[in-house]
């Protein structure tokens, strides 16, 4: 569904990712794993089209995207969850979710799923009228997933879902993870958090220093220990 | 906050070594930079009517006045639009001190303070003046040292709007809207040469000391300076006092060179026009405020000609007012659309004559390496 | 007390219409950082453009106000095409300067192809009447431009909190980057951004023509400097600032007026501006602003 073929990203004379080609079939949860400034997030902005590709292409659903604006790239279905979650604060929850739909045409089907994640997050229903700004990481980082949806995505870009939130909230968001993998959605999950993104991945890449470094099953990575180590430093 | 300015003054004075090398290093610089003026001048006096003289002393005090506007605006990275008010300051305090008594009776008869039966050397009005210039420098540069950017430029544009309005109103004191004669003129165009390089040497001086440097460096990225324990506040200060001293110096000289002021004159056309010659000159640099000067000013004489209505094959064109204003904002824009580092870009003279001879291109600037450096750390 | 009421619609009119230019500033800058020094001459474009109107036989006030309106709409988002897109991503400093530029050209242009003698706009004097409720005497250009003002920052404020268009613009004053994510096309927001504000300065023009009955090149320049000290003391950025900046302006102005004696009645600008000065120095960061550490990131 998502081809990357010999990308790079460039910041004035810094190169973050150089070379770097991954895919991602359909109703697969592909994991790319790698250190802090390893590259990850910039491959990312550049899937999403913040950030211009210097070099290679992007493919999504066989269709070269790599000259499509960010703002034309989620009505394709592909749809990105920013790294550290970037709800906007001064709006409600509510707010933020209908902002999530706003390339929807359909105002049944948003008011229908509206109420779905009101449901599945109780939390955000309570919340309703607030603004965002007001939840705590954990209720943020699932308003900014909910948002996602929001968009009926065909494939969502999960970038750092861990960051900066207690473990026993990263599991509950891996669980909610695993689950939209369940439903048939595509993932591509980047994250530092190998053992928790490795849980429902069916393939693993490994990301430092800007170019691929592994590229398999998850197994040989959770198997081999001194390979994990190697790559993400703990 | 602002007490700290002082502070980082008596710093300076007590660390002389080192420095010293440095800071022959940017008096040569900034002699280099006010060379092409100084030979300019001695073209058209040799060789020009004494109308182009008269125009390059005019020239020359809107030089001060962008060198001026340039030590704030450029190192501080802030948008600067009341540098005028100081310049009408100092020319008005001038004017009020210097004086002579017969004039006085005439113009400013009632005058407070006693100021009608005041008269003082030149000279001495000159230093008074700038010791006023300092004063209101001193107190407008505590508010705007605090403010964010655009409020600082907000704020620098009230300030010259209550200095118009003050001059325009307290007819007592300012004789208002009618020009105020009768001041000595006592400087040509030598001494305003001598001014404008002492201008363009303490600019220099300024933007590469070490206190230049870290201004620069805090305005192009704040946190990072703010970790190397950069006091940008009193920075910020210390450039707006400069700058308007050098300014208020404009005014002084131009007073003392025309003899008769009006408000007006200090109002928003200076303001326009001094702010989109730095900008095409390009604002980071002194070269960049002096080659604006020298561009913008041969381009607004030729523009003058036209607008006054010229004769093209025998036909008296009409006048065609407002033709310079839109050269001058037209100049503004294209320069930010298409070079926002200014014709001069972000070296000065001596130091693209030093990167023609060498192949190495020299050190970089410092205050961008400083911050590229922190940059990469953060 | 007649003396009372009349000084109190007074402020409020004045209020009312620098409220409506400063929001129109305050919508832009809170979405592109963009400190439109040309806003005034959005007011000016609109009023020139009632001018050649008449010129060319329009007769009817409505249409007028209808043609103001829009030619102020349309104005403002040529301007971003024209002028402000080369330096969307430029430092602030750089988009101040820019629009700075297009005031002066677009002023002198008028002073080029017109004149800079003010030129007479009779059409809508028809709205300047005085009103006698009882033993007093209002007038009604005061209390439209009140109630207009009023009608129009409602449904501002409707428009930003119900439409999906309106709740990008909020999002995006905060976070653009992310909007895009959501699929709201950049230029989409800075166009609504645009047209809002020019819709604003052309509401504001409506009533400075009738109040006026004339135009010059430089009519909307000095109301802007004013609404911007407004967006100042507001908080620059923040729309209830910047409404709230406006009114507080025009009581304080009109308080002057009242509370110096005629003899000062020139300096009222310099009081003003001293007084908002004064003002920023125990406040820099203006009565309803955030105050924001640079580099805060938005959680």
């Amino acid at each position: 569904m998502l081809t990357i073929e010999g990308l790079r990203v460039s910041y004035g004379a810094i190169t973050a990712v150089r070379d770097v080609s991954l895919s991602v079939g359909e109703g697969e949860l592909v994991a790319l794993l790698g250190p802090n400034g390893a590259g990850k997030t910039s491959t990312i902005a550049a899937v999403s089209g913040l950030v211009p590709a210097q070099a290679g292409r992007i493919l999504f659903n066989g269709e070269d995207v790599t000259r499509v604006q960010a703002e034309d790239r989620i009505r394709r279905g592909l749809t990105v969850t920013p790294e550290g979650r970037r709800v906007f604060a001064n709006l409600t929850v509510g707010e933020n979710l209908r902002l999530g739909a706003a390339i929807r045409r359909d105002p049944r089907g948003v008011a229908d799923d509206l109420e779905r994640f009101l449901e599945l997050f109780p939390v955000l229903r309570e919340r309703y009228a607030q603004p965002a700004g007001t939840l705590s990481g954990g209720e943020q980082q699932m308003l900014a997933i909910s948002r996602s949806l929001m968009s009926r995505p065909k494939m969502l870009l999960l970038d750092e879902p861990s960051l900066g939130l207690a473990p026993q909230i990263v599991a509950r968001i891996f669980d909610f993870i695993g689950g939209l993998k369940r439903e048939g959605l595509t993932l591509l999950v980047v994250e530092q958090n190998a053992e928790q993104a490795l849980r429902f991945a069916d393939r693993a890449y490994v990301m430092s220093s800007g170019t691929l470094r592994y590229s398999g099953p998850p197994g040989d990575l959770l198997d081999d220990h001194g390979l994990l180590k190697l790559y993400i430093g703990g | 906050m602002a007490t700290e300015a002082p502070a980082a003054v008596r710093q300076q004075a007590r660390t002389p070594s080192g420095s010293g090398r440095s800071l022959a290093r940017a008096t040569l610089g900034g002699i280099v930079i006010a060379l092409p003026v100084l030979v300019l001048a001695a073209v058209i006096l040799w060789f020009a009517p004494t109308y182009y003289v008269r125009l390059a002393t005019v020239a020359l005090v809107n030089l001060i006045i962008v060198v001026g506007l340039q030590t704030f605006m450029g190192n501080s990275n802030t948008a600067h639009l009341g540098h005028s008010a100081f310049v009408a300051i100092g020319a008005y305090a001038v004017a009020i001190l210097a004086t002579p008594l017969n004039m006085k009776k005439l113009s400013i008869p009632d005058a407070p303070f006693g100021l009608s039966h005041v008269v003082l050397d030149p000279v001495v009005a000159g230093a008074v003046a700038l010791l006023v210039v300092g004063v209101l420098a001193a107190v407008t540069g505590r508010i705007i040292a605090r403010l964010s950017g655009i409020a600082a430029t907000i704020v620098s544009l009230a300030f010259l709007i209550v200095t118009h309005s003050t001059i325009l109103n307290w007819t007592d004191l300012f004789k208002g809207n009618q020009g105020f004669f009768g001041i000595p003129r006592v400087v040509d165009i030598y001494w305003m040469l001598a001014f404008a390089t002492l201008s363009i040497v303490a600019a220099r001086i300024f933007k590469d000391s070490k206190y230049g440097l870290q201004l620069r460096a805090s305005a192009q990225s704040p946190q990072a300076a703010a970790a190397f324990g950069v006091n940008a506040k009193g920075l910020r200060f210390g450039a707006w006092i400069l700058s308007g001293l050098i300014c208020g110096l404009a005014g002084i000289l131009y007073a003392y060179f025309v003899g008769t002021i009006s408000p007006r004159v200090f109002y928003f056309h200076q303001v326009m026009m001094t702010l989109a010659m730095l900008i095409l000159g390009g604002m980071g640099t002194v070269t960049g405020a002096v080659t604006g000067v020298i561009a913008l000013s041969v381009l607004l004489e030729f523009i003058r000609g036209i607008e006054s209505g010229v004769t093209v094959a025998g036909i008296q064109l009409p006048q065609v007012l407002g033709l310079s204003g839109v050269a001058l904002g037209a100049v503004i824009v294209l320069s930010m659309a298409f070079r926002p580092d200014g014709i001069a870009g972000r070296y000065e003279l001596d130091e693209q004559i030093a990167r023609l001879f060498s192949r190495r291109p020299p050190a970089s600037d410092p205050s961008t390496a400083t911050v590229e450096a922190s940059r990469e750390l953060l | 007390m007649d003396y009372f009421l009349q000084q109190l619609l007074n402020a409020l009119a004045f209020g009312a219409e620098y409220s409506l230019v400063a929001l129109g500033l305050a919508v832009v800058f809170s979405i592109m950082g963009l400190v439109n020094f040309a806003h005034g001459e959005i007011i000016a474009v609109s009023a020139y453009t009632v001018l050649f109107a008449v010129a060319l036989g329009l007769q009817s006030p409505l249409l007028a106000i209808l043609l103001a309106v829009v030619a102020a709409g349309v104005v403002a988002i040529a301007f971003e095409r024209v002028a402000f897109r080369p330096v969307r991503n430029a430092p602030v400093t750089t988009g101040l300067l820019t629009a700075f530029g297009v005031s002066i050209v677009v002023q002198n242009l008028f002073v080029l192809f017109v004149s800079p003698k003010p030129q007479a706009v009779s059409i809508l004097n028809g709205i300047n009447q005085i009103w006698f409720v009882g033993p007093l005497a209002i007038s009604a250009l005061q209390v439209m431009e009140l109630v207009v003002a009023a009608v129009t920052i409602v449904a501002l404020v409707l428009f930003l909190n119900k439409s999906t268009l309106g709740l990008a613009m909020r999002a995006a004053s905060r976070d653009f980057a992310t909007v895009r994510l959501m699929g709201v096309k950049a230029n989409r927001v800075i166009a609504a951004a645009f047209a809002i504000s020019g819709t604003l300065a052309g509401i504001a023009a409506v009533f400075i023509i009738a109040r006026r009955g004339s135009v010059t090149p430089d009519m909307g320049f000095s109301l802007v400097l004013k609404a911007f000290v407004a967006c100042v003391i507001g908080g620059f950025g923040s729309l209830a600032g910047a409404a709230a900046g406006g009114m507080l302006l025009g009581f304080i102005e009109v308080g002057l007026l009242v509370a110096l004696p005629q003899e000062y009645g020139g300096l009222r600008d310099t009081f003003t501006y001293l007084l908002i000065i004064a003002l920023l120095v125990y406040r820099p960061e203006g009565l309803l602003g955030r105050k924001v550490e640079l580099g805060d990131k938005e959680i």
